[in-house]
This record gives C-alpha cells, sequence and structure tokens, in this order.
C-alpha cells in the first residue's frame, strides 16, 4: 500500500524503518527527507485512519508543504491505523497503549536519529488526545512545538451524538467485534448491514462509505468532514483510507469525553501507572507550546479545542497555547481536502517557523 | 438592498475609508476639516449658500495654524472669476497637494491619482485661499479642473458677459446629457477591439484577475485557488512588484483570508493600473500575457455612490474595454466580468431576471448605475466579435458565514448598522443580499467550467424579504420600528448628526447625496432578484444552493461588527428582555443569610455564545449577618466550561455565580458562588445549593458559607415569576418565556444527569466485549482477514 510512495515528492528519500513498541506491537515508521539538517515533524493520523491523509496524492498534502518548506517529516502509523491489522485483530489496546508505548517510543526512536536537531508533532484527532495522554504523563520531554487538531486535552460532542453513540456503543460492543466503513468488503446483505441503513437516513450522497463517515459517523450522528471540501478522487476512494472501527475501544472514548477529559482507562494494571488518571489535571506538565486547531464547522468534537484553550488559559496561565479556528472546514477535510495547503498548513508552518 | 460587487481598494476613492486607514496626525486634521466641511453640505438646499459659515472659518483657522506663513485672503473678488482663472487656480491648488502628478485642465483629478484626503485638502485650500467654496459633492461628481470652475460659476452667477460662455461653451450642457454623451462615447470604445474565435473549453491554468486587493476580490481569489490548480496573477496599483504584493498580502489578511507561503506560491503580483492603457503594465509584461493568460476575472470597480460618470469610468468601463482587448489578443480567452445589479437600478424597473433588458441608462441616476450599465453594454458588443464575456452580477455582498469578515462600505452592511444602531427600518421589498463566501465560490466556479462561461449570472442569493429581517433583529433581541422611507432618511440623518459614528459616516453621506439617495430609493423599491440560471449551474456542480442571509448565516458577522462598534447587539444596558427573581437562604460564617437577586438577559442570543453562556445579574440585595449589602452587577456562567470537573473527580460546576457588591459605607465586595453537580441521588438539591465566598475586594475571602433557594420559592420565582419585555405582545411574551424554559431546562437536566452518566458507564465498562463470545467462524474469519492485511503490507 505504500509501494506509491516514493515516486512522489521529488528528491526526497522515504526511508521505512522497522518499528516495534516495548509491548512487542509491530507499527509503521517512515522518514522523508530531502537533505540532512532539517527540523524533524512527526506525523500522528486519527483512529482509523492511517498516515496517508497526509500523503495523498490527489491533493497538495501536508508532506508536499513540509518538505518545501524546509521540513523532515516522519509519517507513524499506530496501532489504531487502517493498514494495521489491529482494528480488527484479536488483540484488543486501549488508547493508554497509545499513550505509553507508541507515541513516546516513536518520538524516541526519532531522537536517536536526529540528535539534536528539532522535533515537532502535528496531531489528528484520536492522536492528538492520545498525545496530550504522553504529554500530561511527561514522556515526550522537550517538543519543539505540538500542533493538534480537532481535539485535544478535552474531548466533548453533542448530546446527541453522546446518546447514540454512548449507548448505542454499548449495543453495538455486544454484537460486533468492529464495525467497518466499506459495504463493499462485507456485502450488501451482512449483519452490517442495519448500521449501515442507520448511517444512510437523510443522506444526499449515495456512496455508501461517505454516508458512514459523513452523514452520520458510524450511525451516531456526527460528521467527519465538509462535503464539498474533498476532492472528487478522495470523495471516490474513502473505502481506502477509512478503515473499521473497533468496538471494545468505545468505552474508553466513553469515559474520555463523559469527563470532557483525557483519562486512563487501567486503574488497576500497574504497568499503566506513569500515566495520570486525568491527563487535564496533569496538564502542567505539558512543556512545549501548543497550537490548537480546529475547523469553524467540526460536527464530531465540536469546539472541544476552543474549550481546551478556553480552560488551559484559565487554569494553567503559564502554558502557551493558542486556538486557531480555520473557517468552513470540518473535521478529517483539514488534513484531506482539496483546498487543505492553502487554508489549513499555512498555518502550520507558521507556526513551526516561529518555534 | 442592491449594492455593488467587491469595493476595489486600489481605485476606490471613498474618502471615508482612506481617513480612517490613514492614521497619524495628518488624518486626524483632515478628520476635522471633513467635521467641518460636512455641516456644509447637510441638505442640497445648503449647497446654494454662497455665505461662508461659521464652520468655514474654523477650517481656514485650524488650516492656517498648520501652514506657518499666514496664507493671504484672495485678491480677487467673485465678480472677476473666469473659468480659465478658476480652473488654473484649482490646478495649481491641486499640484501642490498632489506633486509630480501630470495635473491639467481636462483630467480628472481621482485619475491622476488624487485621494479622497486631497479632496478634503483641495476644498479646504480653495476656501482658505481663494474663499471659494466648492462642495466636495460637486469634487466626487466631476473631478475635472475646468467642470469644477464652471460648476461653481455657474451656482455662484457668474456675472453676463463673463468670459465663461466665450471660453468653453460646449461645457454649458446640463451634467446629465454630458454623461450620455459621455457615455455614447465609451460604448463606441469597443468598435475597434479586434475580432476573435471562441476559447477552447479547458480549464483555466492561468487566470488573471483584478481586483484582488478588495472584499470579493481577495476571497475570489482564494476561491479560485482553493477550486483548481491555476496560477492566478493580480494586477495591484502599486509603485512595484514588491509593493503590489505587500498590499495583497495587507488586504487578504485584514479580511481574515490566509496569506501563507502556499498562498503566495500559486500567486504572482503585478504592480499595474487597470485604468491605464495595458493595464499600466510594459509592453513585454503585456504581450506575455496576451500568450500566456487562458482566463480573466474582473473584480475591480470603483465602487462609489457619490462621485458621477466621468470620474468612475476610468476604472468601470475603460479598464473593461483594456481587459476585453487582452482577452481578444493572442489565443481568445473568456472575460469574467464582476457586475451588479445596480444595472437594473431605475425606480418601478418590472423584473431583474438574468437575461432581462437592462435599465433604461436615461433614467439610472447614480454614476456608478451608469458606469455598470455601459460596462455590461460594452461587453455586449464585444461578445457580437467574439468575446466570450460572462457577466457575474451580485447584489449586496454580507459578510463571510464563517468569519464574518465584511466591507464596511457596503451599504448592506452600513443598513444593519443602522438598523441596530437605532431600532428602525425604512419599508423596502427586497433586501438583494448574498453572503460573500457564497458569492465568490459561484464565481470561481463559474470561471472553472467552460460549460457556464459566457452568460449572465444574478449572483444574489436568496433575497430577504422585509419581514423576514424584521423577524430575525426581533430574534436577537432588537424590536424595530417600520418607517416610510423618506422619513427613516430624515431621521436617520438627524440622530447621525446628534450622535455621530465613526462607521455610519460613510451612510449617512450617501444619505446627504441626492443621486445616492435615488440609488438607495431605487434599491428599496425594487422586486427580487432571480437567478435561474445561477441556480441550475449550482445544481449541475453541486454547489450550495443559494440560502437567506438570515440571523443565523449572519451571525458571525454581527459579532464582528460589534467587536469593531459598527452595531449594537443587545447588551446588560439594554432594557432586559427576560428575567426572573432568585431568593436564597442560609448561614455564612454560621449566622444567617440571605441572597435576592434579579437574574436577567438582554436577548435569546446571549445563550448561544458557546464561550460565554451567562445570565445577567442587574440588582439585588445580600442580608449578610446584619449587613445589607446592594449587588451592584454581575453574572451567572451556565455550566462553565461545559462542566468539566474543577479539580478531576465527579463534580462538575453546574452555575457560577460572580457578583460585584457595595456595602453601607460604599465598600466593594465582590461574591463568588458555585453550585455543582454530583453523582448522587439529591439532584433537586444540588440546582438549588450554592457554595459561596465573599471578600472585599481585591481580598481573599473572608466569609463562607452555603445559601439554598427554599423549595417553595423556587418554582414560584424561576417559572411563575419570569416577566418578559413588556413591549412585546402577548403572544410574543408566551412565546419568550417558552424559547427560555426550554433551553434553561435541558440545559440544567443535562449538567445534573452528567456525574451520574459517568457512574452508569463505569458500571457498563465491565459489560464483555462481543469478542469475548465470538463463535469459531468469526474467528477464522478475523484470522483470515490479518492473514490477509499482514501480506499486503
Ligand atoms: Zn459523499
Amino acid at each position: 500500500m505504500m509501494s506509491q510512495m516514493p515516486a512522489r515528492f521529488d528528491g526526497a528519500v522515504v526511508d521505512r524503518v522497522p518499528f516495534r513498541t516495548s509491548d512487542g506491537t509491530d507499527l509503521g515508521l517512515c522518514r522523508i527527507s530531502r537533505e540532512p539538517g532539517r527540523p524533524a515533524v512527526l506525523l500522528v493520523h486519527g483512529h482509523t485512519v492511517s498516515s496517508e491523509i497526509f500523503t495523498l496524492p490527489e491533493i497538495r498534502n501536508l508532506v508536499d508543504v513540509l518538505l518545501d518548506a524546509g521540513y523532515e517529516p516522519w509519517l507513524l502509523d499506530w496501532r489504531g491505523s487502517s493498514r494495521l491489522p489491529y482494528n480488527e485483530g484479536r488483540v484488543r489496546y486501549s488508547y493508554d497503549d497509545v499513550s505509553l508505548y507508541d507515541l513516546p517510543e516513536a518520538a524516541a526512536y526519532i531522537r536517536g536519529q536526529i540528535g539534536d536537531r528539532k522535533l515537532f508533532v502535528v496531531a489528528h484527532c484520536v492522536g492528538a488526545m492520545a498525545l496530550s495522554m504522553s504529554l500530561a504523563a511527561g514522556l515526550i520531554p522537550g517538543l519543539a512545538g505540538v500542533v493538534a487538531h480537532g481535539v485535544f486535552l478535552t474531548p466533548k460532542v453533542t448530546w446527541t451524538v453522546r446518546l447514540r453513540s454512548h449507548l448505542g456503543g454499548e449495543l453495538l460492543r455486544s454484537r460486533f467485534t468492529h464495525v467497518p466503513v466499506d459495504i463493499k468488503k462485507v456485502g450488501l446483505r451482512s449483519r452490517y448491514t442495519p448500521i449501515f441503513g442507520l448511517a444512510s437516513l437523510g443522506a444526499d450522497c449515495p456512496d455508501p462509505t461517505c454516508q458512514m463517515l459523513h452523514n452520520s459517523a458510524w450511525a451516531t450522528g456526527a460528521s467527519l468532514f465538509e462535503h464539498d471540501k474533498l476532492d472528487k478522487r478522495t470523495h471516490d476512494r474513502l473505502s481506502e483510507l477509512f478503515g473499521s472501527v473497533p468496538t471494545w475501544i468505545l468505552p474508553h472514548m466513553r469515559r474520555n469525553e463523559l469527563a470532557h477529559s483525557v483519562m486512563r482507562w487501567n486503574n488497576r494494571d500497574r504497568r499503566y501507572a506513569r500515566l495520570p488518571e486525568n491527563a487535564l489535571e496533569s496538564a502542567h506538565r505539558i512543556d512545549t507550546p501548543v497550537l490548537l486547531m480546529s475547523g469553524s464547522k467540526n460536527k464530531i468534537w465540536q469546539d472541544s479545542n476552543r474549550l481546551c484553550h478556553d480552560l488551559l488559559s484559565r487554569r494553567q496561565p503559564q502554558l502557551d497555547v493558542r486556538y486557531t479556528e480555520i473557517p468552513g472546514y470540518g473535521h478529517m477535510d483539514a488534513f484531506i481536502g482539496r483546498g487543505a495547503a492553502l487554508d489549513v498548513f499555512g498555518r502550520i508552518i507558521d507556526f513551526l517557523d516561529e518555534h | 438592498m442592491t449594492e455593488p460587487t467587491a469595493r476595489n481598494r486600489e481605485v476606490d476613492r471613498r474618502w471615508e475609508g482612506e481617513l480612517i486607514d490613514g492614521g497619524g496626525d495628518r488624518s486626524a486634521r483632515v478628520a476635522d476639516l471633513l467635521a467641518a466641511v460636512r455641516q456644509t453640505s447637510v441638505t442640497p438646499s445648503a449647497r446654494q449658500t454662497s455665505v461662508t459659515p461659521p464652520a468655514r472659518q474654523e477650517i481656514a483657522t485650524s488650516a492656517e495654524q498648520d501652514a506657518a506663513p499666514a496664507v493671504h485672503r484672495p485678491a480677487v473678488p467673485p465678480g472677476d472669476w473666469t473659468v480659465d482663472r478658476l480652473t488654473s487656480a484649482i490646478l495649481t491648488a491641486a499640484g501642490r497637494l498632489m506633486p509630480g502628478r501630470d495635473l491639467h485642465a481636462e483630467i480628472d483629478l481621482f485619475d491622476a491619482g488624487a485621494s479622497s484626503v486631497n479632496a478634503v485638502e483641495l476644498v479646504a485650500a480653495l476656501d482658505r485661499d481663494h474663499g471659494i467654496t466648492i462642495e466636495l459633492d460637486d469634487v466626487f461628481a466631476d473631478a475635472r479642473p475646468r467642470k469644477l470652475a464652471e460648476r461653481w460659476l455657474t451656482a455662484h452667477g457668474a456675472p453676463p458677459g463673463a468670459a465663461l460662455v466665450a471660453a468653453v461653451p460646449a461645457s454649458l450642457v446640463p451634467v446629465e446629457g454630458s454623461d450620455l454623451d459621455m457615455i455614447a462615447a465609451d460604448l463606441s470604445l469597443g468598435d475597434d477591439l479586434p475580432w476573435c474565435d471562441a476559447p477552447l473549453p479547458v480549464t483555466p491554468r492561468r487566470i488573471l484577475l483584478t481586483g484582488a486587493t478588495g472584499f470579493l476580490g481577495g476571497h475570489l481569489l482564494l476561491d479560485l485557488l482553493r477550486r483548481g490548480d491555476a496560477h492566478v496573477v493580480c494586477i495591484v496599483r502599486a509603485d512595484d512588484d514588491e509593493a503590489a504584493l505587500r498590499r495583497l498580502g495587507d488586504a487578504l489578511a485584514g479580511f481574515d483570508l490566509p496569506w501563507s507561503g502556499e498562498v503566495r506560491r500559486r500567486t504572482t503580483v503585478l504592480a499595474g493600473d487597470i485604468r491605464r492603457p495595458r493595464l499600466g503594465l510594459s509592453e513585454p509584461v503585456w504581450d506575455t500575457l496576451t500568450r500566456e493568460l487562458d482566463s480573466i476575472v474582473n473584480v475591480a470597480a470603483a465602487v462609489d455612490f457619490l462621485r458621477g460618470y466621468p470620474s468612475l469610468r476610468q476604472s468601470n468601463v475603460v479598464a473593461v474595454r483594456t481587459l476585453a482587448e487582452l482577452a481578444m489578443t493572442g489565443p481568445s480567452k473568456p472575460l469574467h466580468h464582476v457586475s451588479s445589479v445596480a444595472v437594473f437600478n431605475e425606480i418601478g424597473i418590472a423584473s431583474m431576471g438574468e437575461d432581462d433588458p437592462l435599465a433604461h441608462i436615461n433614467r439610472l441616476v447614480a454614476g456608478y448605475d451608469k458606469s455598470k450599465w455601459a460596462a455590461e453594454v460594452l461587453l455586449r458588443r464585444a461578445r457580437e466579435r467574439g468575446l466570450v464575456a460572462t457577466v457575474l452580477r451580485p447584489g449586496g455582498i454580507g459578510g463571510h458565514t464563517q468569519t464574518g469578515a465584511y466591507n464596511a462600505h457596503d451599504l448592506s452592511c452600513g443598513f444593519s448598522a443602522a438598523f441596530s444602531r437605532y431600532r428602525t427600518v425604512p419599508a423596502f421589498r427586497f433586501f438583494n443580499v448574498a453572503p460573500v463566501d457564497w458569492v465568490s465560490q459561484m464565481a470561481a466556479a463559474i470561471v472553472y467550467e467552460p460549460d457556464g462561461w459566457g452568460q449572465n449570472y444574478n449572483l444574489t442569493g436568496r433575497p430577504n424579504a422585509m419581514s423576514e429581517l424584521v423577524r430575525d433583529l426581533e430574534l436577537g433581541g432588537m424590536n424595530v420600528e417600520v418607517m416610510h422611507w423618506e422619513d427613516w432618511r430624515e431621521d436617520f440623518i438627524a440622530r447621525a448628526e446628534a450622535d455621530p459614528v465613526p462607521g455610519l459616516d460613510f451612510l449617512a453621506r450617501v444619505m446627504r447625496s441626492p443621486t445616492a439617495m435615488q440609488l438607495c430609493e431605487a434599491n428599496l423599491s425594487s422586486p427580487a432578484a432571480t437567478g435561474t440560471r445561477t441556480e441550475a449551474f449550482a445544481a449541475r456542480h453541486d454547489l450550495p444552493a443559494p440560502v437567506r442571509y438570515g440571523a443565523e448565516q449572519s451571525l458571525k458577522n454581527y459579532e464582528r461588527m460589534a467587536r469593531d462598534g459598527l452595531v449594537t447587539l443587545p447588551s446588560a444596558e439594554d432594557a432586559p428582555y427576560l428575567w426572573f427573581p432568585e431568593t436564597m437562604k442560609g448561614r455564612i460564617d454560621d449566622k444567617p443569610a440571605a441572597l435576592r437577586i434579579t437574574l436577567s438577559i438582554a436577548s435569546m442570543y446571549q445563550l448561544t455564545r458557546q464561550d460565554k453562556r451567562t445570565l445577567d445579574v442587574r440588582r439585588g440585595k445580600l442580608k449578610l449577618h446584619d449587613q445589607l449589602l446592594t449587588v451592584e452587577s454581575g453574572e451567572v456562567w451556565i455550566r462553565p466550561d461545559e462542566g468539566v470537573p474543577l479539580q478531576g473527580g465527579f463534580d462538575h460546576p453546574l452555575l457560577r455565580y460572580d457578583l460585584r457588591l457595595r456595602d453601607a459605607d460604599g465598600q466593594r465586595w465582590w461574591l463568588e458562588g458555585w453550585k455543582m453537580a454530583r453523582p448522587r441521588r439529591d439532584l433537586w438539591k444540588q440546582s438549588r445549593t450554592l457554595t459561596v465566598e465573599i471578600g472585599r475586594e481585591g481580598e481573599p475571602a473572608t466569609f463562607s458559607g452555603v445559601l439554598k433557594v427554599p423549595s417553595k420559592s423556587y418554582l414560584r420565582d424561576q417559572f411563575d415569576g419570569i416577566q418578559v419585555d413588556p413591549r412585546l405582545s402577548a403572544q410574543e411574551q408566551r412565546t419568550a418565556k417558552l424559547a427560555w424554559l426550554s433551553w434553561f431546562l435541558p440545559e440544567m437536566t443535562r449538567g445534573l444527569l452528567e456525574p451520574g452518566f459517568r457512574l452508569l458507564a463505569d458500571l457498563l465498562d465491565l459489560r464483555k466485549d462481543a469478542i469475548d463470545r465470538q463463535r469459531e467462524s468469526d474467528l477464522d474469519q478475523d484470522r483470515a482477514t490479518i492473514k490477509k492485511r499482514v501480506r499486503a503490507r
């Protein structure tokens, strides 16, 4: 699946790195470099997508823009990536594992390669949420800056989505191990048909994957992107970009969202004791400038990042946290939208250049 | 309210804008001059006054103080002025203000590069040096020095036999007639355009855009970049390319549009001037453009309702001809021209469809309307020679629905400001207004889609009827009175004078100008513009259908105008919209205490703000031990920070009280109180219990305790005790009460239930997952999937 990449990014060398975390999970890590000595930027995708959201060939993507702006992008596929088998697998994980193993160890690996060059992290959605826990645990000290898109320390959805996802999720997880988004893979008549049916109610667009993501995300009523921001080519291959959602992770998500705070899932397992019980309460340990971003029409996390900014500026005034709203954008489209380079990536580069 | 297209800052000479933009001492002085000058042009009749009013003296005095050596009063008595003498006096004065410019009697001073500030200075200088009182309106109407001289002499009764008639007999024809002649001559400019073939119907790769520093132009630049992969060449008026680039960057930033490296790499900025031959570009650059461009988009225009046709024709008509020439030279290119529904601005016009006949030119009054009309007719002639010319006609261009960015000199924006400030509305039929993001998105799509080229489009969106607008204002807590147009205008001018608002200067000036006034009147009585072709195009290309620019769409714009002081939103200073009392009793530091306050909202809008949802506390009393403190002001925050617990845990804040009080000795105190939701069954008690801390201003808390709303008075106060603005009708009052309760009760219920949900979730977390109950066949399927995945990597 990654084979199409080396053909692009003119003049850049793509090194895929074998990368296994200390709990024995194989992840994807990849460096794209043009010439040595550039500051590194670790890109962290959201849950059930993959690092491909940063390298879409049909648009001017974030990797293109970072390379042209003098940075060295590093792509991580953490265990929630749609390119990895874990979302449909037998072994359950929680976001604690991402905060404890995937992110800190990837950052440590990159540090080992780049020496004392600067390291930034740009993270999207659940990737950013997990990162906030790593930072609050002090597991990734000394970053040059962090860009968190969509959500960070304070996940928040609307009450409708709340009820549908937290209660509906309960139903789902007793019946399914995961929920697919590609009806072609599971067939028209499968046990998942009712979910697709629910997601399609009132949809304008006939594409079932699009309905599952845009009209009513996994039938919760949320929406992952603004439809008209996507390039048609991206729209027509959404099923390649998004993978299945594991239902057993829903309780952890629910715990976070109901508290509007990123919470540790494992409370009795001593291995996770390095993570604080509530990341928001440990936000004072964040030691890097943070740019919170969100589309003005984010229909899944709503204004979570505005809330996060307000809270941190009042409760942790010593932190360097700012908030930028991207007019007209929803959620995913801020990275995979046709105009993302113009409307979003420029702001990311401005932030990186500044630090 | 029809309103022109974008405002192009480079050619737009609206002087108010420059005063605001200009900054510095100089602009402050000009502002003073203006304040004085304005008083002389309040009514049309004031124009006839030849007596120098006192204000004039002040101008002279203040100006003289600045110009150190006292300037002598003129030696020429009024009767001795001739056209030639006066023309040369004007030229001399103008020359001092605009050094290095090539001026002569027949050039429009604005075309020679005068700014609006220069115009004001010129008026002041002529008065000071010669006692010549020329109205600013006259300068804006036609700024050719000889014309100014003739007008003044005519108005001031040039003595019979004066050199006037002999010198330039032809120029004594009435202004309207001469405008028509000039328009006729301008239309014939199209006759020497080359003949050309239709352009290839392919997606453009290199687009020329004029007017990118303006409101619509800036948004269109970004939408052109977003929609396709084309490179955009912008012509920006500046001394050199570097300055042009800076100007564009500043302009975009001012509209909250991105100006990052990503935008710059797809944009080329050339310094030029659309009013000049070859757009002010060198011949090699022009030649390259004729070869390389494959699309031309003209947004630039002088948008000014005060200036006359002669002073607008270079920017709005001659420039269009130059662009047509560019389009028809070399490989032919489509020309997409932003016109305006102003081409229909004839009082009593029957319909405003996309292919309907334009207004009769002899019935158009404002120079702006005439110039937009002439440009369209010129393009119609060019179409006959093979040019593919698209005509895009916006009406009023409203603020951006997401950023709220707006054009303060759009009439619809000025009217909004006036409505909200004075709470009056003139009777009108339709407001033809659409938000800039929609107009720009539509225009960009038409530029990219060959099946849309060469037609006329009304980009007017879905018109707002008066009843809809009034309803929106009411929902926003602003009850407005509808007035007859003439009464409204007089009322507005009177109020604008009594209580001048800097942001409304522009509208006041328009209202005082007889021609601009007729333009407004034509707008108010105009039918709804229809955009059948535009809607069909939108449907064909998956673009958003037009939506009414109503309360929700314009909310961000309103908020931004409010921040800029242009509109006034209902606030704690207004009469409350809805209020109710609250009484609490309890013990503070173990002594009895009681708090009685009145909670109110100024509008339902107050509750829609996600970052600050508060009730106002306008009055109340706190009985603390044996003291009685007066509540002076305060807020009650509803579910502050979305109820995120203060110190982790399960206690979620429900309400926060922030009060400022004063005791009998005049000492100031503060009170902070929290109502918390906890995962317990006593929800009813939680909703009534307030934990408070009280202290002297600037000092830590001295008292603390708990106050409770007695359960009896809770229902009595917070349901039956609700009062609504008595100016609303009985029905409106009932609706308001219901709207409040149906917002507040669910909000409190959710807040109270939140901790309970978390406990419930913790219980559910103990349940088994499907994975623990999987059958063997499911497991096989899983294993197969995983194997396939691993192989794929
Ligand atoms: Zn779709």
